[in-house]
């Protein structure tokens, strides 16, 4: 079967490819939009038919977008809300309240697949789902505002004064973050690698030296081994991550986290929860793109001619050279992503 | 610094004194500090009579240091009074005029403070002052009419305290005439205020702006001398040498009695205080990152020093060369400066009554100076440098000077053919074993080394090809991509940021190095360390490859205690890159030359004696003298 994608999918991919809609936060934003039209749509009427149509539309954007998953990511939030939903508003009708998925409990973890796959029958019609998903889907709108202010919060309680901080090219959520620690801590000083070719870091660095009390110092690429024996903790952002606690993050990540854990310096990765993947990718061929080789050497330029260029994206983090993530709902150590997962989405959603 | 104090008063007053003295020094960049402590100062002030603290927010530290000069002299003066009485005979015997004498001397010096700007001339008119205090010729008539009444009446209530504190002092210093120096020293001054006291003081005060360069240069470099003399802790030995130094000084600047007054005055405060050299130091500290404040970022403009009538032209070219980067990797650097060198000893001549070794010893060391300042040196040049000395001291004393320099000449041949040349040759063919086909080496920025081997290689007919990877803002890699380009080498270019990329494709890594320290760890182009960390992640094999005439004795475990800075600016992408106000902003760009890789990363070090682990390093320099030269 062939999908058609709606008009509002289109338009977005189009937005995402030519670069009109950038970097993850609004590309969150903006699938929950199309989403929510398709819910307040009413080309479905059970619950079976809107997780279908959800489904559909994820997969056509996935395969239009293959590295950004965030996409994929809140659409299974959608299904498992509108799983929730349902049982919710089924175990109303059917008076054992208990047997909703809210609480989950290992041994439930262990054994709903089996069961519920089976019991729960989604294609009946239910009333005031729709009502009940729109109502849930503001919640969630909110703590995708809310993300980043929610993570930035937690600045205090992870730097201190007169530290030194390292981090790699320009994530807003390390902007906020930092932003909240100069405000909050004195004598900060932040150490911005440029992340060439695109040299990102660069605009972070000019940003965060309109603050006041700090030192910032823009550093190429190739200083960060040498300043890594000073810094105090490594802040980055990431792409996504991934389900065994690993990162995809800007090229450059895993030189900067290697290098920490030369100098054990602890590496805090900024993630928001709709960052998070239930992808099992161990190396960075699974999911590297690679980039425009123009700004990596002129094409005019005689060796240009007959070398291969490259200037990839992404790079992959493994788990073991992050120390700590930091969400919006709290900080979680890399071991526990899987279990961040499972409360995020249901297991059946995690092929869409 | 030359405190005043003779050996003689009591220990308990002389404390408080020094303690009071050192207290400005402490906050001369505090003013506001000084603000507020005023009122506590000034009531201080009252019990000691002690001047200086009072109103230090508007007195830089050039006119505190100058106020004491003033109370040194003075003090001396009544020395001078006691022991050698004709020299002052016109003093007034008693303290008690003394001080009113002193008290006016005062006040024409704070007057002239007042209506100057420069703080040097000032001073000279401290000295000038006291030295026509001396000689009775205290003119009030020089004072010029002053607006700031209220400043001066505070300045000359401190004045008189001083004045009278001073002549308290030269009382008690009176009783002792035992003291040695004092005759020397008296003598000495009276010399040195031969000179001022012709001129008034308004005279000085006019003079002082139309010194010329030279005569300021020459002024700083006697203060140098001075500065190292009066290193003593004797009492009165500052004064002493302060009175040599003008000595030595005083034909080349006669024509300017002033000069010399300003030096005797200069040479009592240290060098880096002085006017001419605080300023680039400001602009320097202002783009400074703080981690980085101990290292000097070689001078850019080498149009500032390069006119220097005793520097060979070849030399002179090199330092250019060198400050600009048209010369850059080790190798070339040290090859530059041997030829450079030959040049010199071949154009040296040999001043009379001199031996040729030992005034072309001081004549290479000026040059090897001179390029310091250009660009640090090199680990290379330097050792080379070390090996040049080295011969220069073994050199026959019997032997005719053009047979001298043909040696010499000949020595610095041979060690570029053999330190440089051969050992590359050697490296190279050891390395050929390394080289197998279907080998992909990864290389790092640009290596002549490097590049020689990966040469030989491909006229060997091995299939292998190589990986650049390369960082900016030095790019050097693109060099290295068209050197290989040029000889048909199949390359790939990446970035360092993308090595991580690359890496699982690499079956070696390849690096150069710009010296090896003798800890074992390798001192490289930065980003090499990033390089050889991913390489050992990925279980990539890391050979350095390094002459021996590039290790140092130098024991280093951070990059950041040594390290040479490049100008900033290049990390400045383009007009439209966010970095290029950064000179008003709170941002520093931050553009290191070198790191230093942990010998843990480095699985060998390829050098002309054999392969062998970076620990061995401290072995190869134990026995390098026996090994070639």
């Amino acid at each position: 079967m062939r999908e058609q994608p709606l008009k509002e999918v289109t338009q977005l991919i189009h937005a995402i490819k030519m670069g009109l809609v950038e970097g993850s936060y609004s590309i969150t934003n903006k699938t929950l939009d199309i989403f929510k039209y398709i819910i307040m749509s009413k080309s479905w009427q059970s619950a079976d038919a809107l997780m279908q149509i959800v489904r559909a539309q994820s997969r056509i954007m996935q395969a239009a977008l293959p590295q950004e998953t965030v996409t994929s990511n809140i659409a299974r939030r959608i299904l498992k809300l509108t799983r929730e939903e349902f049982d919710l508003l089924q175990a109303k009708v059917q008076h054992f309240a208990d047997d909703s998925q809210a609480s989950l409990s290992l041994h439930k973890l262990v054994t709903q697949t089996s069961e519920n796959s089976v019991s729960v029958d989604y294609s009946i019609p239910q009333q005031g789902l729709r009502e009940a998903l729109l109502d849930h889907l503001q919640e969630v709108e909110t703590e995708l505002e809310t993300s980043s202010e929610n993570i930035s919060v937690q600045a205090e309680e992870h730097i201190h004064s007169s530290e030194i901080i390292l981090t790699l090219g320009h994530s807003r959520s390390v902007e906020n973050f930092l932003k909240r620690a100069i405000k909050k801590r004195q004598f900060l000083t932040i150490i911005v690698a440029e992340c060439a070719p695109a040299c990102r870091g660069h605009n972070l660095a000019a940003t965060l030296a309109n603050e006041k009390n700090v030192e910032i110092i823009a550093i190429p690429d190739a200083a960060i081994f040498a300043m890594m024996s000073r810094v105090n903790k490594v802040i980055i952002g990431t792409h996504s991550v991934l389900a065994n606690g690993g990162l995809r993050a800007a090229c450059g990540a895993y030189t900067v986290a290697l290098a920490a854990k030369h100098y054990s310096v602890p590496v805090i990765v900024l993630a928001p929860m709709y960052k998070l993947s239930p992808l099992h990718l161990c190396e960075q061929d699974a999911f590297n793109m690679v980039g425009c080789a123009e700004d990596v050497i002129n094409y005019d330029s005689l060796p240009a001619r007959d070398a291969k260029v490259y200037s990839p994206k992404f790079d992959y983090v493994p788990p073991e050279l992050v120390t700590l993530f930091i969400s919006n709902t709290g900080g979680h150590a890399p071991s526990y992503v899987y279990r961040l997962l499972t409360e995020l989405y249901h297991p059946e959603d995690l092929e869409l | 610094m030359g405190e005043e104090q003779s050996s003689t008063s009591s220990a308990a007053p002389k404390q408080k004194k020094q303690r009071q003295r050192n207290r400005p020094r402490n906050k001369r960049n505090r003013l506001q500090d000084n603000e507020i402590q005023s009122p506590n100062e000034s009531a201080m002030q009252k019990a000691n009579s002690n001047p200086n603290q009072n109103g230090a927010a508007d007195k830089t530290r050039e006119q505190v240091m100058a106020e004491r000069e003033a109370k040194k002299q003075a003090k001396l003066a009544k020395k001078q009074k006691t022991t050698t009485p004709t020299a002052v005979e016109t003093a007034a015997a008693t303290t008690k005029p003394a001080t009113t004498i002193i008290t006016e001397v005062e006040q024409t010096t704070i007057t002239t403070k007042l209506t100057t700007t420069t703080t040097t001339t000032t001073k000279d008119n401290v000295v000038a002052a006291v030295a026509a205090a001396t000689s009775t010729k205290v003119a009030p008539s020089s004072e010029p009419p002053d607006s700031n009444t209220g400043e001066k009446t505070r300045d000359q209530i401190k004045a008189e305290r001083e004045a009278k504190k001073a002549a308290k002092q030269a009382a008690k210093t009176a009783k002792t005439t035992g003291n040695n120096n004092v005759d020397t020293v008296t003598q000495k001054l009276n010399n040195l205020e031969v000179a001022p006291s012709t001129a008034a003081p308004t005279d000085v005060e006019k003079k002082k702006p139309a010194l010329s360069k030279a005569e300021r240069r020459a002024i700083q470099e006697a203060q140098r001398a001075a500065k190292a003399q009066g290193q003593t802790k004797k009492p009165n030995a500052a004064p002493t040498a302060d009175a040599k130094a003008t000595e030595k000084k005083l034909p080349s600047v006669i024509t300017t009695p002033a000069a010399a007054v300003k030096e005797s005055k200069r040479e009592s405060e240290s060098p880096a205080k002085s006017p001419a050299k605080l300023s680039p130091l400001k602009t320097e500290r202002e783009c400074k990152v703080k981690l980085f404040n101990h290292l000097v970022r070689a001078n850019h403009d080498a149009s500032l020093f390069i006119n220097d009538a005793r520097v060979h032209p070849s030399i002179a070219r090199l330092g250019v060369q060198y400050a600009e980067r048209t010369i850059v990797g080790s190798n070339a650097r040290c090859i530059a400066f041997l030829h450079a060198l030959r040049q010199v000893v071949q154009d040296f001549e040999t001043p009379a009554k001199k031996e040729f070794g030992r005034s072309l010893d001081g004549a290479v060391k000026y040059h090897v100076e001179h390029l310091n300042k250009c660009r640090p040196l090199a680990v290379s040049v330097s050792n080379a440098y070390k090996q040049f000395r080295n011969q220069l001291t073994q050199l026959p004393a019997d032997t005719p000077e053009t047979e001298l320099k043909e040696q010499l000449a000949h020595f610095i041949d041979t060690y570029v053919e053999n330190q440089i040349g051969k050992a590359a040759q050697a490296i190279s063919s050891s390395m050929q074993e390394k080289i197998t086909d279907g080998d992909v080496l990864l290389t790092f920025a640009c290596s002549s080394l490097i590049q020689y081997i990966l040469e030989e290689a491909k006229r060997r007919k091995v299939a292998f090809r190589v990986i650049v990877v390369d960082s900016r803002p030095f790019c050097e890699g693109q060099e290295m991509l068209r050197r290989l380009h040029a000889h048909g080498i199949p390359c790939t270019y990446v970035l360092i940021n993308a090595v991580s990329y690359v890496m699982p494709e690499a079956t070696k890594v390849l690096l150069g190095a710009h010296a090896l320290l003798a800890n074992g760890y390798v001192m490289a182009r930065a980003g090499t360390a990033q390089v050889a960390l991913m390489a050992n992640c990925h279980n990539v094999p890391v050979l350095v490859c390094c002459e021996t005439h590039k290790f140092s004795e130098r024991f280093q475990t951070d990059a950041i205690v040594y390290n040479e800075l490049c100008d900033p600016n290049q990390l400045v992408m383009n007009a439209k890159c966010c970095l290029n106000n950064w000179h008003k902003s709170r941002l520093t760009p931050l553009n290191l030359s070198y790191d230093i890789t942990p010998p843990e990363l480095v699985s060998a070090v390829v050098t002309e004696v054999a392969i062998l682990p970076c620990t061995s390093v401290p072995v190869i320099l134990r026995i390098k003298p026996e090994i070639g030269y």
